[in-house]
């Protein structure tokens, strides 16, 4: 009986010692409220999670690359198009909408985003004809002047449609003889990839519809050595890098396209061996003229496989200036790359295994690493 | 002892039970079962590409991402989601128009025309992704593709797994 005693003197000692222990105020009433956004940043980065394993739930996620949190979301839809307007102020997201979910009738729809509140507060439905592609820069792309958005359209006969985002309408649709995408230039011109290595550029009038075309001569041959379509904007145009590691930079800035003499990212011995490779296939800052590519050792068929390394290269003297390692840095494969464009800028990149790793683009060094950002990450967009 | 000891739980699970709703024992019960029903699912990377191509040394069936006819699939596998190689699961329907590509047999050492159809109206099956892409060209030349949802044109247009069909032998 005394031993009981003993043993329930020492269960209770801890309680005993709690109730003397001082009691904390309660904690106030709390009001449920919504979140603002902080003020936009250069180094907000757009996350276009592409959520492969159910895709009709796509998203964007908005994450800020100086305090490392995940600031918002946009949806998606199914096997969605994204990008961010001119001026920064509005995500126009290009989405299929079926209306079981998983099945019934279908719905594509332009989507916009205020970029200040994440409220969606506009749409514009289209026919039933988006390109359900991979993501670019010119499945949906804004004019300029942001006057018109363009969208491609693939059934798979290819051709784009004309909207008004400010009158919330579709304008019209334009035939492109089997040429894909919508490359905008200047406020009235479209150019799009055509399987003979040319650009087709249709200039519209001021209500949108075609005022003339042109065919430009072939920059790339589809069978030796395709060029990607995930153009990279530069100062005056566009970026497209080759599977084999060839630039051909694209002056956009004129009625018509022009053509600079394309150069390598791999060197006589490496062609061939060393590759560019990735869902996102690079990014340039353009004011320091900096060239950011995934490269990875791989044959042929290995251009979605993602870069082990990152290559910097300087796209004036073609010079490449920097290697930086991922594995040892604990990354996995990195399929999509963006940096800021502001004067302290930072690298993005997203991995196979959904993480998003962010560097000093001028050093290197790996800042941080965001663990899971989502399921698929496969472009990343700046404000 | 015995019957002190009694009363000495008998007293905390009392108290235990003041401090504690029905709701919050029920919510935390769930949580350890939705725990350990999420446990199995942790290794498995679903943020991968090339899920199929880098991790499951299966042998090289049907099931298998390096299974020879796979050569240029980027998407799910209609064998791992009821199908076959040649056949879309039950209630999905095929793609009628499709992208083509040229795939080694290595057991009979010819090269055979496949086409890879998507099957539709359904949405991700999820199971084997796949991601090869030998031949596989861009989007400007889509018979070549394999990033364009081919589901496109159908009914439900939506894509939930691929199949390879022999056409025939490439003729050289």
């Amino acid at each position: 009986m005394r031993s009981a005693c003993l043993l329930s003197a020492a269960l209770l000692c801890p309680v005993l010692t709690a109730q003397v222990r001082a009691v904390p105020p309660p904690l106030p009433a709390e009001h449920l409220t919504v979140e603002s956004l902080p003020p936009r940043t250069p180094h907000w980065v757009y996350v276009y999670d592409e959520a492969f394993a159910n895709e009709i739930d796509s998203r964007v996620h908005l994450f800020d690359g100086d305090s490392y949190r995940r600031l918002g979301q946009i949806d998606g839809g199914f096997y969605t198009s994204v990008i961010v307007s001119p001026d920064g102020a509005t995500t126009a997201v290009a989405a299929t909408y079926f209306a079981r979910g998983g099945h019934g009738a279908r719905t594509d729809v332009v989507e916009f985003t205020d970029n200040s509140t994440l409220a969606v507060t506009r749409e514009i439905v289209l026919p039933p004809k988006r390109a359900q592609t991979g993501p670019s820069l010119f499945n949906i792309a804004y004019s300029a002047d942001a006057r018109f958005l363009y969208a491609a359209y693939m059934t798979p006969a290819a051709s784009f449609g004309v909207l008004d985002p400010a009158q919330g309408k579709v304008l019209g649709e334009i035939d492109t003889a089997g040429c894909v995408l919508v490359i905008p230039s200047g406020p009235n011109r479209v150019s799009s990839l055509c399987e003979s290595g040319r650009l087709l550029t249709v200039t519209l009038d001021a209500q949108g519809r075609e005022a003339s075309r042109a065919m430009s001569e072939p920059f790339f041959d589809a069978d030796r050595d395709p060029v990607f379509v995930q153009g990279i904007p530069t100062a005056r145009g566009y970026a497209f890098l080759s599977f084999l590691g060839e630039v051909h930079e694209i002056d956009f800035s004129g009625a018509q396209p022009a053509f600079a003499p394309s150069w390598s990212l791999v060197s006589a011995a490496e062609k061939g061996h060393w590759r560019p490779g990735a869902m996102q296939v690079g990014a340039i800052h353009r004011g320091l003229g900096r060239l950011y590519v995934p490269m990875h050792e791989g044959g042929e068929g290995t251009h979605k496989d993602g870069g082990t390394e990152m290559w910097v290269f300087d796209l004036a003297s073609h010079r490449r200036l920097a290697r930086w390692p991922l594995k040892a840095r604990g990354l996995s494969r990195v399929i999509a790359v963006q940096v800021s464009q502001d004067a302290a800028p930072i690298v993005f990149a997203a991995t196979e295994k959904a993480d998003l790793a962010v560097f000093d683009a001028l050093t290197g060094r790996l800042k941080h690493v965001e663990k899971q950002i989502g399921q698929t990450p496969w472009m990343l967009l700046n404000p | 002892m015995m019957r002190s000891l009694d009363r000495l739980f008998e007293r905390s699970t009392r108290a235990l039970a003041q401090r504690t709703s029905r709701r919050s024992l029920l919510a935390s019960l769930g949580q350890i079962l939705t725990g350990a029903a999420l446990l199995p699912l942790l290794p498995v990377d679903r943020g991968s590409r090339a899920l199929g191509a880098e991790t499951q040394p299966k042998p090289l069936g049907p099931e298998n991402c390096q299974y020879w006819k796979y050569c240029a699939i980027d998407g799910y596998l209609c064998a791992c989601c009821g199908g076959s190689t040649s056949s879309c699961p039950p209630g999905s329907a095929p793609s009628p128009i499709t992208w083509i590509g040229t795939c080694h047999n290595p057991d009979d050492g010819r090269d055979y025309i496949v086409s890879y159809n998507d099957c539709c109206g359904k949405t991700s099956c999820g199971n084997c992704e796949c991601n090869r892409n030998e031949g596989e060209k861009p989007v400007y030349r889509p018979s070549r593709n394999n990033d364009l949802n081919w589901c496109m044109a159908n009914a439900d247009a939506n894509y939930h797994c691929s199949v390879s069909v022999i056409l025939g032998v490439a003729e050289k």
